[in-house]
């Protein structure tokens, strides 16, 4: 059974090496003399003001949640998708009062102006 | 597959959740001074529910979504019985939350949500469908108390009720699995009937049954998973507080008949003795730590656990007269509570809060009447006959007694006795102290005419409980073979 | 018993491994971020260990959901929140002997419960094998559309009660934002802005221009 799921290795392998090996390279290749000097954080040549981590807007909290709910949804399309053939009106009346009740949810985050970043 | 004797014999949910969408979108058009609309509609959509489900109201039994759902006697009355609360909730709450910013279409839609969830945990017949309705129902409660987002108190208690209330559903959902992996299916008659007739690994099972029982009294509130009941009644707006302490109840109490009588009636003898021990400790921890209390609404949250462990009586007596009297207990204790949260709201006003037991310093001065409404659901809370309360605990002592726990009924008894003094302390605060609050109570129409009906109503069913004892007969029998 | 392992066995025993690290560095690790990454490690291994077990719709879902969304909020609140973890961790070893012992107690507890004699792999059927074009997506699928319609629709309805209470608890307006809608900035006339005074042709004062917004 897990034959099945070589070509999956083969392109987590493949992916694996675009993303490393670069690097690596780079690594390996490239000439390093750090100093000092080259290691500081340069701001227009001042001496650095704060942390180049900042805070994100708790707005972006509420666009995250947003998209995980519709993010599940999507979870339960794909099995539907899959045997949408067999079965038949039912099944698909039954997925089409799902996405009904969510765009219902869909027109109220519209209209109540969630989705706009002021 | 039928889909439309499905729709049908569903249709008050059907209903419910057409509504409560409409109602969602309709509220995005409306203003301010328009928002009564949405109130009506709300109102209107328990009533068209209310007369769906008496027309369809039959003693037979009908299944539907391939068994997931039962439409039994137990699950009419019961669904008739959340209408008619959820309306008096409304009714109590629209002027307290129309002065601190919660009458929103949110606050309307989230409570027909919620109510959707409990009509589904009543006529759940598969442990999926009534974990889904718990879900909906508790998803629904967390919001609604954190909804007054201003109130750093109503935030925290959110805050521990969401964090508890995930921490009960994942055991219970634990249990369930559990169960399922030994019995392989989910519909409680299916389990029942794997239990009976196959060698399984028992002690599995009973890991299982433990976990759902946790789970369950969680959600009831039943010593020792009682932590969250005091913050929550607490700090929620007492509008939720109403809703939360009152309707909710009776879904729970559906919910148990369902899991443990009907799918795990056969483990009675492992989750009877479960039963007794957190009826015990809830009536002693509910009736101590109530005396100590000096918030009204601590105070009741108190008294529903000690409540609490009384209707557990009629569970673990596990006879169908023990049925019964649990659930006239829990009809009654709703009744009680909905008039006591009422009384809350009827002294609250714009940026006060009638929740200290001070508060109700010389009520008797102010309104003789409202005062006499309170006593009666004081005294029907302590179980002073002729109220209902006493008939209800004293229905759940004649079914333990039969059962012949007489030693635990002797107990709980006594602990009745200690349980008195603090509901009567409110008496004596109301008749023999001096007011120190000289605002006038006016309530609307609605409202003075319902909380008077709710007052009477108490002593009513005390005098004549037979009527209301011959509901909780016919909905069980019918309901539970 | 053979001394070598199978192929499939080698698999899980190093997703096995790799998912007990990545488990422990989430709970050990000092940087909240790296944290949250550890556990996109984990949840990953996770899914490969349920692909072990023939059940690829979890696994995809694991990974699609978990890995894909929720923990991309995760980190969107370990950035927003301002963590201090050093002061979070101050008096861990002062409670440690105390939680040690009761997580000790715990785990022997468990050990007790769940040990081999209730729970062992004895006590289950080994389920059949699968041929290869054997869909767990589809016989889900099969069951859950029709079946078991109700718990998909009040799926439906729990996510739409998520939305609206995401919405009424943390949506509110910034008082002081310069944000200007477009559409009425398209609508606006010349008479919303501009008004014209006429006036005596005085040499010293100019055209007066009131604008209102």
């Amino acid at each position: 059974m897990l034959e099945n799921y070589f070509p999956i290795l083969l392109f987590i392998f493949v992916g694996l090496a675009i993303g490393v090996l670069p690097i690596a390279l780079g690594r390996i290749v490239a000439p390093s003399r750090p100093d000092n000097e080259k290691n500081s954080p340069y701001e227009c040549g001042f001496e650095a003001f704060e942390d180049a981590r900042m805070k994100f807007d708790v707005r972006y909290y509420l666009v995250a949640i947003l998209f995980i709910l519709f993010d599940l949804e999507i979870a339960f399309l794909f099995p539907w998708a899959v045997v949408l053939k067999d079965i038949g009106m039912f099944g698909y009346l039954s997925m089409m009062l799902f996405l009904g009740i969510l765009v219902v949810g869909f027109i109220y985050e519209w209209m109540k102006g969630a989705l706009e970043w002021e | 597959m039928n889909i439309l004797s499905d729709i049908y014999t569903a249709l008050p949910e059907f209903f419910v959740l057409c509504m409560a969408m409409l109602i969602l979108i309709v509220d995005l058009f409306l203003d301010d001074t328009q928002r009564y609309l949405t109130y009506a509609l709300t109102q209107l959509t328990l009533l068209g529910a209310a007369v769906m489900t008496a027309v369809a109201h039959s003693n037979a039994v009908g299944y539907a979504f391939s068994g997931l759902f039962v439409d039994d006697a137990m699950a009419h009355t019961l669904k008739l019985m959340i209408y008619l609360s959820t309306s008096v909730v409304l009714v109590y709450s629209r002027t307290y939350i129309a002065l601190r910013g919660m009458f929103r279409g949110e606050f309307f839609v989230l409570i027909l949500f919620a109510m959707l969830g409990m009509m589904v945990m009543v006529s759940g017949q598969n442990f999926l469908t009534l974990y889904m309705g718990l879900e909906l129902l508790s998803l629904c409660l967390y919001s609604l108390v954190a909804l007054d987002r201003e109130n750093a108190r109503a935030t925290e208690a959110a805050m521990k009720y969401f964090v508890l209330g995930a921490l009960a559903s994942g055991m219970l959902l634990y249990g369930m699995s559990m169960l399922y992996g030994m019995t392989g299916s989910l519909d409680l008659t299916q389990v029942s009937a794997a239990i009976m007739g196959g060698e399984l690994n028992h002690p599995v099972l009973i890991l299982g049954l433990v976990f759902v029982v946790a789970g369950l009294a969680f959600k009831l509130g039943a010593v020792p998973f009682q932590m969250w009941l005091p913050d929550v009644y607490h700090g929620a707006p007492t509008a939720v507080t109403l809703f939360i302490g009152s309707v909710t109840k009776l879904a729970a109490f559906a919910f148990v008949m369902r899991l443990l009588i009907q799918g795990l009636q056969i483990l009675a003898h492992d989750w009877q003795g479960m039963l007794i021990i957190m009826a015990v400790l809830s009536i002693i921890i509910g009736n101590v730590a109530a005396i100590a209390q000096t918030n009204l609404k601590r105070m009741l949250a108190y008294s529903t656990i000690s409540h609490v462990g009384f209707l557990l009586f009629g569970f673990f007596s596990g006879t169908m007269n023990g049925f019964v009297s649990s659930m006239f207990y829990i009809v009654a204790y709703v009744l009680m509570t909905l008039g006591g949260f009422g009384i809350i709201l009827l002294l609250s006003r714009e940026g006060f809060e009638a929740e200290e037991l001070d508060d109700l310093r010389g009520l008797n001065v102010r309104s003789p009447w409202y005062a006499f409404i309170m006593l009666l659901l004081m005294f029907s809370m302590a179980g002073v006959p002729p109220t209902v309360g006493f008939y209800a605990k004293f229905a759940v002592m004649q079914a333990a007694l039969q059962a012949g726990h007489v030693g635990l009924v002797v107990f709980a008894v006594l602990m009745a006795v200690v349980g008195a003094f603090y509901y009567l302390r409110i008496v004596k605060l109301m008749y023999f102290d001096e007011p120190l609050d000289a605002a006038p109570i006016q309530p609307p129409l609605d409202m003075a005419l319902l909380l008077s009906a709710n007052g009477l109503a108490v002593l009513a069913f005390g005098l004549l409980p037979e009527r209301l004892m011959g509901v909780c007969a016919t909905a069980i029998l019918h309901s539970i073979q | 018993m053979t001394l070598l392992l199978s192929f499939s066995e080698i698999v899980f025993y190093f997703l096995a491994a790799v998912l007990l690290y990545a488990g422990l560095r989430v709970i050990t690790t000092r940087n909240p971020v790296q944290a949250a990454l550890f556990l996109v490690l984990a949840f990953f291994t996770a899914a490969g260990i349920w692909m072990l077990l023939q059940a690829e719709f979890l696994a995809i879902t694991l990974v699609l959901v978990y890995v894909g969304a929720v923990m991309v909020l995760f980190l969107f609140v370990v950035m927003m929140l301002d963590i201090n973890l050093d002061r979070l961790r101050e008096g861990f070893w002062d409670y440690f002997p105390l939680a040690g012992f009761v997580g000790v107690l715990m785990a022997i507890e468990m050990v007790m419960v769940l040990g081999t004699r209730h729970f062992g792999a004895d006590w289950v059927i080994e389920p059949a094998p699968h041929a290869a074009d054997y869909s767990n997506t589809a016989e889900l699928g099969h069951l859950l559309y029709t079946d078991y319609v109700l718990p998909f629709e009040l799926a439906a309805v729990i996510l739409l009660v998520a939305i609206i209470a995401a919405i009424a608890l943390t949506m509110r307006r910034r008082k002081n934002s310069k944000y200007t809608d477009p559409a009425q900035q398209v609508k606006v006339k010349r008479d919303d802005r501009l008004r014209i005074v006429k006036m005596q042709a005085d040499v010293e004062q100019s055209v007066g221009i009131d604008g209102e917004s």
